[in-house]
């Protein structure tokens, strides 16, 4: 691991086994005991090493089932790989998809506390961030409102403020960058920007060229489980455009 | 599928990115439990005291409705309601939070798929309500005990909450090892309330156990409920101690539970994502 290194993703390999026929239960197992199953591999990623630096802003592009998702849940130890290794030096902030773990019969205020512990703040940090959460949501009036009465706007709007709180060293991020209206996104846009510019790392992934062109410095393409191109950003959301016009195979 | 040094070199490594030093880590470890148990508590219970009494309705009408019954059929047995109310109360705890510990993942599924958060706390913090319960049972019993006349010792009261931690050190166990297979095995709750609905006639809650021949009193203490409500009745009801072996039985029965549920987690909680 490089010295200026905050992830490193070394020979990452990664398999899921999927049966020819399903057996979730234990009937299924028993009546299903002397018809045995054959099972397929589905290579999800194939010794993928990537290298990431502090303070850099990585965008991770690929089509549809290119392991786009899979790498970065290896990347936050929500999966474990099959082989290889993943070194980290610093708190990552996954924010794999806005608003989990909402409980729609708390109020804003609890639900604030109970993804903002999930997301690893301290009760005194989500105690501390309180107000600004809400008005960077623009939800103060509505604190004591349960969630289940909340549209979805609002409900992701509250996602997004959590989430901007919750940041530390490493922000990783799962196609979750376009939400609320035009006001919204350029608050939005803006938080990101301060937070790189006080040094924040991002991972990224996104199916918009532009998304990746704008907020990333750099950005890998996978194709088939395999990093295929690491460049510029730019550079890598038009090989990616190129890509889509390929047939796939 | 196998467990390699780097599946849980990986694991480990992201825990400590996540969560820093073990000093933090138990900082906030803390904090996140604290708020999964008082959130929960207050999503289930509306966030009102009178919605915590109308959940204690259930087993104080299921109560009411045996003692009614059975207290006919057991007439000459003085302690007969006394017996019903520890067996009945310590039941419920064992059945509530056994069915929570079993769907604790599968019900938090996207904590697991979607965030960073230890699986081994969903687990256990999803049988906070059925422990807070107990305690308010607890009260209950003494309560109920005294108003009896048979208001129990101090020293009984210690041994109750012993065998309530012995219990919960087995009702844990069981849940760790439940919870992972539950992910695999989706008809696992439906097996065990029927193994429920057996077992709340294998243990003496209904009935004492001595009417039953002695040849079987074994059998049915291989039940983990039985010998926490037997050893109970023993402290508060009638004010004796069981015996030091029966006390080695119940922690070894205890540690057992709790290590077997810790090694099946340990075993297979890494690759419960991928299960959801």
């Amino acid at each position: 691991m490089s010295a200026s290194s905050i992830i490193e993703l070394a020979g990452v390999s990664k398999a899921f086994r999927i049966p020819s026929v399903r057996r979730d239960t234990i009937r299924e197992h028993l009546l299903g005991a002397l018809e045995p199953r054959r099972f397929e591999r589905l290579q999800v990623l194939d010794s993928v090493s990537l290298d990431v630096s502090r303070g850099e802003a990585v965008g991770v592009m690929g089509r549809n089932g290119s392991g786009k998702s899979t790498l970065l849940k290896i990347m936050c130890g929500v999966f474990p790989p099959d082989k290889g290794r993943v070194s980290a030096r610093a708190a990552i902030t996954p924010i794999l998809e806005l608003g989990i773990g909402w409980n729609p019969e708390l109020d804003a205020v609890d639900n604030v506390f109970l993804v903002g512990s999930v997301m690893g703040l301290s009760l005194r940090q989500i105690r501390r961030g309180m107000d600004e959460i809400l008005a960077f949501a623009e939800l103060e009036r509505f604190a004591n409102l349960k969630l289940m009465h909340y549209s979805s706007g609002m409900s992701s709007r509250l996602g997004y403020a959590v989430a901007f709180q919750a940041v530390r060293e490493v922000l990783v991020l799962d196609e979750i960058f376009a939400v609320g209206d035009a006001g919204f996104r350029a608050r939005c846009e803006d938080r990101y920007r301060r937070l790189r510019a006080q040094g924040h790392t991002v991972i990224m992934v996104s199916h918009d060229p532009r998304i990746v062109s704008t907020f990333c410095d750099r950005a890998v393409l996978l194709d088939g489980g395999r990093i295929v191109m690491d460049g510029a950003a730019s550079d890598v959301a038009g090989e990616y455009l190129s890509l889509l016009m390929r047939p796939s195979g | 599928m196998t467990w390699s040094p780097d599946l849980e070199s990986t694991v480990l490594a992201a825990d400590r990115a996540q969560y820093g030093t073990e000093e933090r880590a138990a900082y906030r470890y803390a904090g996140l439990v604290w708020t999964l148990v008082r959130t929960d508590f207050k999503a289930r219970y509306h966030g009102t005291l009178g919605g915590f009494v109308w959940a204690l309705l259930k087993p104080v009408s299921m109560f009411i409705v045996l003692m009614g019954v059975f207290s006919f059929l057991f007439a000459s047995n003085p302690t007969y309601k006394l017996n019903l109310i520890v067996g009945l109360f310590l039941w419920e705890f064992f059945s509530e939070s056994t069915k929570s510990g079993l769907c604790s993942l599968h019900a938090r599924g996207f904590l697991l798929s979607k965030a960073r958060v230890p699986p081994w706390i969903l687990v256990v913090t999803s049988i906070s309500n059925a422990v807070i319960t107990l305690g308010v049972f607890a009260i209950v019993i003494v309560v109920f005990l005294a108003a009896a006349g048979q208001p129990p010792t101090v020293g009984a009261m210690l041994a109750f909450a012993a065998y309530s931690g012995a219990l919960t050190a087995m009702v844990i166990g069981f849940s760790l090892a439940a919870s992972v297979l539950f992910l695999r095995y989706r008809d696992l709750n439906q097996v065990w309330e029927v193994v429920l609905q057996a077992g709340f006639f294998i243990a003496p809650i209904i009935y004492p156990l001595d009417i039953l021949p002695e040849r079987f009193h074994f059998y049915l203490y291989v039940w983990p409920p039985t010998p926490i409500i037997e050893f109970s009745r023993a402290a508060l009801v009638r004010g004796v101690m069981p015996t030091t072996t029966g006390h080695l039985y119940l922690v070894a029965d205890a540690a057992i539970c709790l290590l077997v549920g810790i090694l099946v987690f340990w075993r297979l909680s890494p690759r419960a994502a991928e299960y959801l």
